[in-house]
């Protein structure tokens, strides 16, 4: 009995250390400046949301938290529907080259971003994208197609053959029985990878940061960073600025949390 | 891309009849359902977006690494061959982010793996009911971007209003002053990182024992062996292919580090924390030496690589 006391009592030592500096973080965006030095954990005696107007308007979060979204969507949608159409190919054709194909496009799962941002620095400035939401849309779809062209061909290769097989015997063509029964038959993985993709997306960082200089074309992340470099002393606003980024993450967190661990997990071997 | 010559078509219809036993799917893709080149159709656009924005970088920085290019003008690129990897080999600065990047794997790899392991094993053997609750709360910290930890944590560790410093000193203490100092700094991220990490370890390896078969445990039992033993001789093989998932991840996670350094110290105090990605970074956009940051980019994808297979095939895992 004690023993197990002591495992959940570690177990909530671990989720206390896990959360609580998100915690510390809200509270401290509600505050001013000379209540946070009073003290970390205290209750501020009125909520302070100037915070947020602040960072919102001044602080360009607002515009930040648009490119955000539209990164994200932009990129997720057009990545999942051209990882079915390749995924696909690679479930439910036998062709030439399909091998050599296969492992030419897993080799974005081993190579890292870091390994490749300065030459596509270069390539985009060549081709006048940079300072544009386009230098994060394009480069970030083509990043997506190794993991998921890797979980859509799992998925399809999950549908039982009979299903497949009996729309091709009434005729379909496989464009319409890929997107008349294997897509919609395989929801829960799609749902799964524009999860991924969405918050891969909201999350990058080096990307956004070498491609776009042009505050306009900033994401969250990007934004943050310089938002700390220039308000260096004043924590209640950066605390807000923190506070604009993980509150959307949360939500989804908390509405897809059993999704989203569980294709994490699995799709950890993303490099 | 290209259109499959005649000779290749017949050879399309062959694979088709020995991929895999009982399957009598009828070689999709040849008679009933359209042309040949189909498959190819569905391959296009992804093909074209991964060659253009993935491969042709990749291939076009293999390239730039062996010019000295200041990475504004194209005419003042010069072949310089494998000189710019020899003066990274001679470069101290090269050495001392690579070591930085060294120092960071045990912290980052090995620290977070066995605070997720523990915990996990003893939930499994004590049977502990609700530990689930705490799966979301552990998680939390990873699905954050590393930027936001990274200033998160810099306020954390604030040497004057910090929380901190500030519990330290109402406790008596005289704290360090953390990402400041120079011999704490790289320590500092070190935890950062295997707090951003534990939690993740932990959803891994939970998920991992519950797929272990139970009748490995109950033999065990049978063999009168205790909670370590059991432990070792059940649990820990079990996680094999876990363990190597988490390790390799950690272990990438470790030698690409850019974000959260980024946003706590930049590298600093002096090139206490610098590492590859950053050096890399400062090379080609700050020293505007493109080649010679590139060519520390694909030193950074050799070692990143050889060191994860590395894991993999420790581990043994069959992939997949």
């Amino acid at each position: 009995m004690i023993r197990r006391t002591i495992v959940y009592v570690l177990l909530t030592l671990g989720c206390i250390a896990a959360v609580l500096p998100f915690v510390i973080t809200t509270l401290a965006s509600l505050k001013t400046m000379p209540e946070i030095i009073q003290g970390v954990f205290a209750w501020p005696e009125s909520p302070n949301w100037d915070n947020y107007r602040e960072a919102w308007v001044q602080g360009r979060f607002g515009r930040f938290f648009v490119n955000s979204t539209v990164v994200a969507f932009a990129v997720t949608i057009p990545a999942v529907f051209l990882s079915a159409m390749s995924g696909y190919a690679f479930a439910r054709f036998e062709f030439r080259g399909k091998g050599v194909l296969f492992g030419y496009l897993l080799l974005g799962l081993v190579v890292p971003l870091q390994a490749l941002v300065i030459p596509l620095f270069y390539l985009l400035r060549e081709l006048h994208l940079l300072d544009s939401l386009w230098a994060l849309i394009v480069p970030q779809i083509a990043m997506s197609m190794s993991f998921g062209t890797l979980l859509m061909r799992q998925a399809f290769l999950a549908v039982p053959r009979d299903v497949a097989e009996a729309a091709t015997l009434d005729g379909a063509t496989s464009w319409q029985s890929l997107w008349g029964i294997m897509f919609p038959l395989s929801r829960p993985m799609i749902g799964t990878l524009g999860l991924l993709f969405f918050i891969w997306t909201w999350n990058e960082f080096l990307l956004p940061l070498v491609v776009n200089i042009d505050p306009a074309y900033h994401t969250l992340p990007v934004g943050l960073l310089y938002f700390q470099q220039r308000w260096t002393s004043n924590l209640p606003l950066i605390a807000a600025g923190a506070t604009i980024i993980f509150i959307p993450l949360v939500l989804a967190f908390l509405v897809f949390q059993k999704q989203l661990v569980k294709g994490l997990t699995e799709g950890a071997l993303k490099g | 891309m290209q259109h499959p010559s005649p000779d290749s078509l017949r050879a399309v219809t062959k694979p088709a009849s020995q991929s895999g036993a009982g399957f009598v799917f009828p070689a999709p893709g040849s008679r009933r359902t359209g042309p040949r080149w189909e498959p190819y159709l569905y391959l296009l656009p992804a093909l074209l977006v991964f060659t253009a924005f993935v491969a042709v970088p990749i291939a076009g920085g293999v390239i730039l690494s062996l010019t000295a290019w200041n990475g504004i003008s194209w005419d003042t690129a010069t072949w310089v061959g494998l000189g710019n990897y020899v003066d990274a080999f001679n470069d101290s600065r090269f050495w001392t982010a690579f070591r930085n990047n060294v120092t960071l794997i045990p912290y980052f790899v090995l620290l977070p793996a066995i605070l997720g392991l523990i915990p996990a094993a003893l939930v499994h053997q004590m049977k502990l009911r609700g530990a689930a609750i705490f799966q979301a709360g552990l998680f939390l910290p990873y699905i954050m971007p590393g930027v936001l930890i990274g200033v998160v944590w810099r306020w954390m560790l604030n040497p004057v209003f910090g929380p901190v410093n500030q519990t330290l000193k109402r406790m008596g203490f005289h704290p360090p002053t953390w990402l400041a100092d120079f011999n704490l700094a790289l320590p500092t991220i070190g935890m950062i990182g295997a707090w951003a990490a534990y939690g993740f370890c932990y959803v891994v390896f939970v998920a991992g024992i519950e797929k272990i078969p139970r009748d490995l445990y109950d033999a065990a039992k049978l063999d009168g062996a205790g909670g370590w033993q059991e432990f070792l001789a059940v649990t820990l093989p079990g996680l094999r292919r876990e363990i190597a998932v988490v390790l390799s991840v950690n272990l990438i996670n470790a030698l690409r580090a850019f974000d959260v350094i980024k946003a706590t110290t930049d590298g600093g105090p002096g090139d206490a924390t610098n590492v590859l990605a950053l050096f890399m970074m400062n090379s080609a956009f700050g020293a505007n030496q493109a080649g010679y940051g590139i060519a520390i980019a694909v030193i950074l994808a050799i070692v990143t690589l050889v060191l994860s297979l590395l894991v993999l095939r420790l581990f043994g895992g069959d992939d997949d």
